[in-house]
């Protein structure tokens, strides 16, 4: 009996050190090719499905609401980067990819057996072990918000309007978009080739002041912007043609600045663009986005801008996540103390314009 | 009173004989130095008579007393003192203070004697009667006595330290507004005239004041300790002050309630005038700077001033930040911290938080140096 015992002290003592002798040798088949053992596998996907489940249910509200208005943008960035791996409807999945440990699943079948919450950590944090890499960027739940509002349109979408919803009027994704003409091929794939569609994570960027777009273009490279969306084609072009695409975009017929508000405006946005609120310590808009020629050149346009935008950046700033430019600060500054209601006053005043813009450039070109 | 509760009776025992040799602003060392010469004098008369060998480090300790007392005395003068009063107000505040000091002199000279004579014992044991008349007399119906006398003269003195009911309408309304870091004020005039600026106060020299005191944010508190005494500025409330300056100068108010990282950085300087130079003022002040036409001015709007500033005659005019219509016309910059010259102001607009922590305005450093230089330039020809 007292031998048994030990036995089994000396053999609970060799195992464990064996193991690191027999993986620093290298003994261990780290291929792809033969797969995981079985009770691996079993080990691996058990513990991912529930440590997914876990912590969704701990860190992350889910909105009531899906931003489906932003799938755009979202379906852009699934384009360039997911579908090699998962696929998309209409195209074959790489075989390089396929032979991926474990194989990435095809999103139509998979996305049904998670909820919003689960497929928002998934594609926030990427999963370990597997390849599924994080957001780009930890700063923009919105957009990862998107992407799953995305992914829930995803099962059901034709080939069709997956390729219009991805492509845009580019109608082509550029893997490496060299030159002016591939990089204006690339960005318009979101924004549109007149640069005019928008949305709560797509700005109207024509007609904007050169220089803002330029700083912008520079600060989405730097990573100080943070953006995943962004990330993708801006870290693929070629910094050279930044100014031109700044150029050629600010030259395009805009929706910015078209009409600009009523002074005489008693609603509570109005009198925060014109007038601040000086005692609750927020300043004017127009005092520095106002519509005077000689203003300065990194302070974007903002009247007639896409509501959800405004609204959405005004959050970001407010909560000293968005980076940008040299000026970035200033906003931060000037949006800390907005109110909910503040920002959709405001977001409701300035996108209402883009409406009554609508029509005057339609009709100048 | 509140400005009483600020001083230390100790140092002011000794300024009021001081002030008395005093002509007006001679500097206090000169008096001083008279008291030292002539408590020396006295010292040594007595130091004869009692034939005692130590004299000479007797008057030494003398000597370094009353030097330590002069130093902290300085304190006691200048442009932020309720001893040298400048105001009607702050005259009675001053009496007051003098008033309570002698009555509480007296009493201490009292008990330090009865002390004296209870440690050597010369009034012997005395019976259970006499004991409890002592306590009765001597702890009872003095110090109520004295309490009644000093509060009825505080409250005589009241109605002249808030004297709303029988002034009749105050010839000039002065609203100063508390704000984190300095003061917004807005001057009304009869006739309707108004116009505003921020951390200055001009006044007529022998005409009432009226001060409306309101803050924003959190509670500060006005105390121009030459003029008047101090009232708090309470969010949601409007409090009143009125004051005469009666000599002419100037004067600094600092912030009396700390509110904020940069409570010690706030302080509002107060000037007094003769009544037409006054009026003088305010016509200045009604019109725009014929600064304003100066180059600068476009730059001024390019980055963005006009979010929170105001300058007459532009189109910058929002009332979050302090106005400055006739910045270039104040002695200090930042509220009273800075001397105002183009180079404070550019050091201002690159780093406002490295001057003012905890301001709300953000850093332009990142703008062109010369585009800085240029509006630094513009705002002090704003005169």
């Amino acid at each position: 009996m007292e031998l048994r015992w030990k036995h089994l002290a000396i053999a609970l003592t060799i195992f464990p050190v064996a193991i690191i002798v027999f993986a620093w040798i290298g003994f261990f088949n780290i291929g792809a090719s033969t797969g995981h053992w079985k009770v691996t596998e079993w080990l691996l996907h058990s513990a991912m499905r529930t440590a997914v489940k876990t912590y969704a249910l701990l860190e992350v509200d889910a909105p009531a609401q899906l931003p489906r208005h932003d799938i755009g943008p979202a379906a852009g960035h699934f384009a360039r980067g997911c579908a090699i791996c998962h696929g998309a409807p209409g195209e074959l999945v790489s075989p390089s990819a396929q032979r991926m440990l474990p194989p990435p699943p095809d999103l139509t079948e998979k996305v049904g057996e998670w909820n919003d919450a689960e497929l928002f950590w998934i594609v926030k944090y990427g999963v370990r072990f597997t390849g599924m890499p994080a957001w780009p960027t930890q700063a923009r739940d919105d957009e990862v918000w998107a992407m799953v509002a995305f992914l829930r349109e995803l099962p059901g979408m034709s080939a069709q309007s997956y390729r219009a919803l991805s492509l845009g009027q580019s109608g082509r994704l550029e893997i490496s978009p060299r030159g002016f003409a591939n990089a204006i091929a690339e960005c318009s794939r979101c924004h549109g080739r007149d640069g005019l569609k928008a949305g709560g994570l797509v700005p109207i960027i024509a007609g904007q002041k050169e220089g803002y777009l330029l700083a912008s273009l520079r600060s989405y490279a730097d990573r100080e912007r943070r953006s995943g969306i962004m990330a993708l084609p801006i870290s693929a072009l070629d910094p050279a043609v930044f100014p031109d695409v700044a150029r050629h975009f600010s030259r395009q017929p805009s929706r910015l600045r078209q009409i600009m508000p009523d002074e005489d405006d008693r609603s509570d946005g109005a009198r925060i663009v014109f007038g601040g609120a000086p005692d609750r310590a927020i300043p004017s808009c127009f005092g520095c986005h106002g519509n005077t020629a000689i203003r300065n050149e990194t302070y974007p346009d903002i009247a007639g801008q896409d509501e959800h935008y405004i609204a959405n950046q005004l959050r970001l700033f407010r909560a000293a996540a968005r980076g940008g430019g040299q000026n970035a600060h200033l906003m931060h500054k000037s949006a800390e103390r907005l109110s909910d209601a503040d920002i959709n006053a405001l977001a409701a005043f300035l996108g209402a314009l883009a409406a009554k813009n609508a029509t005057p450039t339609a009709a100048q070109r | 009173m509140a400005a009483i509760s600020e001083s230390s009776g100790i140092l002011t025992a000794v300024s009021k004989p001081l002030r008395t040799n005093q002509e007006g602003n001679r500097p206090l060392l000169h008096g001083l130095w008279s008291l030292e010469v002539d408590i020396s004098d006295r010292s040594k008369n007595i130091v004869a008579a009692s034939n005692r060998p130590t004299n000479s480090k007797c008057i030494y300790q003398c000597r370094c007393i009353i030097l330590f007392l002069g130093l902290a005395l300085w304190g006691c003068s200048g442009q932020q003192s309720a001893l040298e009063p400048s105001g009607e107000e702050a005259a009675s505040v001053a009496q007051l203070f003098w008033a309570m000091l002698g009555g509480g002199a007296v009493i201490w000279l009292g008990l330090m004697a009865l002390l004296a004579t209870a440690i050597r014992g010369k009034l012997g044991p005395i019976d259970n009667r006499a004991a409890t008349q002592l306590v009765f007399w001597g702890g009872a119906v003095l110090p109520s006595a004295a309490l009644v006398g000093l509060l009825g003269y505080a409250l005589w003195l009241m109605p002249g330290l808030r004297p709303f009911a029988n002034s009749g309408a105050p010839q000039v309304i002065i609203e100063v507004t508390g704000r984190q870091f300095w003061w917004d004020v807005i001057y009304r005039l009869p006739g309707g005239v108004q116009f505003r600026t921020a951390n200055e106060i001009v006044l007529p020299v022998g005409q009432r004041v009226e001060f409306s005191l309101k803050s924003t944010d959190v509670i500060h508190s006005f105390w121009i300790p030459s003029l008047a005494g101090k009232v708090d500025m309470i969010p949601g409330r409007t409090n009143r002050l009125s004051l005469v300056a009666t000599k002419e100068g100037r004067f600094r108010g600092p912030c009396a309630e700390y509110c904020g990282t940069s409570h010690a950085l706030m302080a509002v300087e107060v000037t007094s005038l003769p009544v037409q130079e006054f009026a003088l003022w305010t016509e200045r002040r009604k019109q725009p700077s014929p600064g304003v036409f100066a180059p600068g001015s476009e730059l001024f709007e390019k980055h963005g001033c006009g979010s929170c500033h105001r300058v007459e005659g532009t189109s910058a005019a929002s009332r979050f930040g302090p106005d400055l219509s006739h910045l270039g016309s104040r002695n200090t910059l930042g509220a009273g911290i800075l001397p105002n010259t183009p180079e404070t102001i550019s050091s201002f607009i690159v780093r406002p938080d490295a001057i003012k922590p905890g301001t709300h305005m953000p850093a332009f450093d990142m703008l062109p140096p010369d585009d800085i230089r240029s509006i630094a330039v513009w705002l002090k020809g704003l005169e």
